[in-house]
C-alpha cells in the first residue's frame, strides 16, 4: 500500500517470468496434436501449410516486436509506477485480481480493436486466416504498440498493481486464448460455457457471417460479453465462416501486418476530402467511408436482415 | 526463454509444421466444382454483385467473372478462395498461363495456371462484355 515519502516499495524490483515465450513449446506440442488428430479423424478443422506458415511467422514477428518495442509499453507503465502512490504488492489474491482486472482491460481492447480502424489496423492481422485453428492463434500483430492501447492499463498501474504482474497477467490471458482457437473441440460442459471464453464462443467471434460480426470479444471470462451486450451464441444451424470480410490475396506476411495501415494511409491522404473524412478514416468503425461506398458491421447486418427478415431478433440481430 | 534456445526453437517448429503439413497433403490449392461453386465464392467477396456470367479455368483453380460493375476473377487462396475486381489490372502472360497485377495492397499479384487457348481468350475476355 501507499509508502512513506522517499522509501523504496517492496514490490519495486520483482520480476515475473516472461510465460509467453516458456509457452512456446507447448505450443508447437499443441499444434503438432491437433495436425494429428485432424490427419487421422478426417475431422476437427483444416490446415492448409502456406495459411499455417503465415500464422507461425506472425507469430515470431510478433515476439520480435515485444523484444524491440516493448520498452515503449514498459517505460509508459513504470512512469506511472513512478507516479502513484499506492502498491498492492504480490500476494496471490493481488495477482487473482489483478488477472480478472486485465481481462477486463483486454475485453474493451479487443472491443476498441474492432470498432476503431486505427487499432482495427493491428488487430486485422488476426483474423486474416480463413481458417481456425491453434496456427490462428499465433497469427498475431507486430504493430500493436501504435495503436496506444497501453493507456488502457493504465488504471491498474495508477491502483497499485505492479506493471510486471500486469504483464505477467496479460502472458496468462494470451496463453488462455491459444486453446480456444480449434474446431476439434465442441462445447464444453454448460456450467464452464455460462463464465469462461470458449472454443464455441471465440469461434463465433472469428467468424464473418453478419450474425457473427463484433460479437464475442472476451479474453478469458465470456461474462463481459453478456455485461455489456456483445454475447452472441454458435448456433448449430450456421456453421462460422472464418476470415475477413473482404479476404486478402496474399499470404505475405508484411502484407499481413501492414495492409491496413496502408489502406488508412492511401484513404486519409487521397484528395479532395475534408480534414474531419481524414480523421473519420482513422478512428471511425472499419468499412467506414466519406462517401458511403463500403459497409461497415452494421450496414453488412442491415442488407443481410433485408434479405433474411425473419432472422431478425435472432442471436447477433 | 534465453533466445539462444527460443530462436532455434521457433525457426525449427515452424520449418517442422511446415514439412509435416505439406506431407499429409494439406498443400493442394482450392479446387471450385462448377460454374455454381465458383458463383459462390464471388459472392462471398461481394455479395452486392452477382454474377452475369462465369467461365471456369480448365483445372477448376479460378473462374473469370462477369458483373453488372465489370469483370472480377476467383482464384485460390491455399485452400480457400478469395476475389478481386479487375479495375486497373496489368494482363500478361506466362509460362503457365495469366499474370495479373493489380493496385491493391491485400493482393497485388495474382497468378492464374491457364491452357494455351484459355491464355489467349482470357485477356479479352476480361475487357469485353460477353
Amino acid at each position: 500500500m501507499a509508502q512513506p515519502d522517499g522509501a523504496p516499495r517492496m514490490t519495486d524490483q520483482i520480476t515475473f517470468p516472461d510465460v509467453v515465450s516458456w509457452a512456446v513449446p507447448f505450443f508447437i506440442a499443441a499444434i503438432l496434436i491437433e495436425v494429428l488428430w485432424i490427419a487421422m479423424k478426417g475431422k476437427g478443422g483444416r490446415y492448409e501449410t502456406r495459411d499455417a506458415v503465415t500464422s507461425l511467422i506472425m507469430g515470431a514477428g510478433n515476439v520480435a516486436s515485444g523484444l524491440l518495442l516493448g520498452f515503449i509499453a514498459y517505460g509508459f507503465f513504470m512512469v506511472l509506477w513512478a507516479l502513484t502512490p499506492l502498491d498492492l504488492g504480490t500476494s496471490w489474491w493481488v495477482i487473482a485480481v489483478c488477472f480478472v482486472l486485465d481481462d477486463l482491460r483486454y475485453y474493451w481492447v479487443h472491443r476498441f480493436g474492432h470498432r476503431i480502424r486505427w487499432v482495427w489496423a493491428s488487430h486485422v492481422n488476426h483474423h486474416s486466416s480463413q481458417h481456425y485453428n491453434l496456427t490462428t492463434a499465433l497469427r498475431q500483430t507486430w504493430t500493436g504498440t501504435f495503436t496506444f492501447m497501453m493507456i488502457v492499463r493504465s488504471p491498474l498501474i495508477l491502483l497499485g498493481f505492479h506493471p510486471a504482474m500486469v504483464l505477467f497477467c496479460g502472458g496468462l490471458n494470451l496463453i488462455y486464448q491459444f486453446w480456444i482457437h480449434t474446431e476439434a473441440i465442441g462445447k464444453m460442459p454448460k456450467w464452464f460455457e455460462a463464465v469462461m471464453n470458449t472454443p464455441s464462443h471465440h469461434r463465433v467471434h472469428h467468424g464473418r457471417n453478419a450474425r457473427y460480426l463484433d460479437a464475442n470479444y472476451a479474453g478469458v471470462f465470456i461474462v463481459w460479453d453478456k455485461l455489456f451486450g456483445t454475447y452472441v451464441p454458435e448456433l448449430e444451424e450456421e456453421k462460422p465462416d472464418y476470415g475477413l470480410v473482404h479476404n486478402l490475396g496474399t499470404f505475405n506476411p508484411l502484407r499481413v501486418a501492414f495492409h491496413e495501415w496502408v489502406g488508412i494511409f492511401k484513404d486519409a491522404t487521397q484528395p479532395g476530402i475534408t480534414w474531419r473524412d481524414r480523421l473519420n478514416y482513422c478512428v471511425m468503425p472499419p468499412g467506414w467511408s466519406h462517401d458511403g461506398s463500403r459497409d461497415t458491421s452494421e450496414e453488412i447486418k442491415r442488407k443481410y436482415l433485408a434479405h433474411h427478415p425473419e432472422k431478425r431478433g435472432t442471436p447477433g440481430f | 526463454m534465453p533466445l539462444h534456445i527460443l530462436l532455434p526453437l521457433v525457426v525449427l517448429g515452424i520449418a517442422g509444421i511446415a514439412v509435416l503439413l505439406h506431407l499429409i497433403g494439406w498443400s493442394k490449392p482450392a479446387t471450385l466444382a462448377d460454374d455454381a461453386a465458383a458463383k459462390r465464392a464471388w459472392l462471398e467477396e461481394f455479395p452486392d454483385d452477382p454474377p452475369k456470367r462465369v467461365v471456369l479455368s480448365h483445372d477448376h483453380h479460378a473462374a473469370l467473372i462477369e458483373t453488372e460493375k465489370g469483370h472480377g476473377v476467383v482464384w485460390p487462396m491455399g485452400a480457400d478462395t478469395t476475389a478481386r475486381y479487375l479495375t486497373d489490372a496489368k494482363i500478361s502472360r506466362t509460362g503457365k498461363g495469366l499474370r495479373i497485377d493489380l493496385p491493391d495492397y491485400t493482393a497485388p499479384r495474382i497468378h492464374l495456371t491457364l491452357d494455351a487457348e484459355e491464355a489467349n481468350q482470357w485477356p479479352s475476355l476480361m475487357e469485353h462484355p460477353a
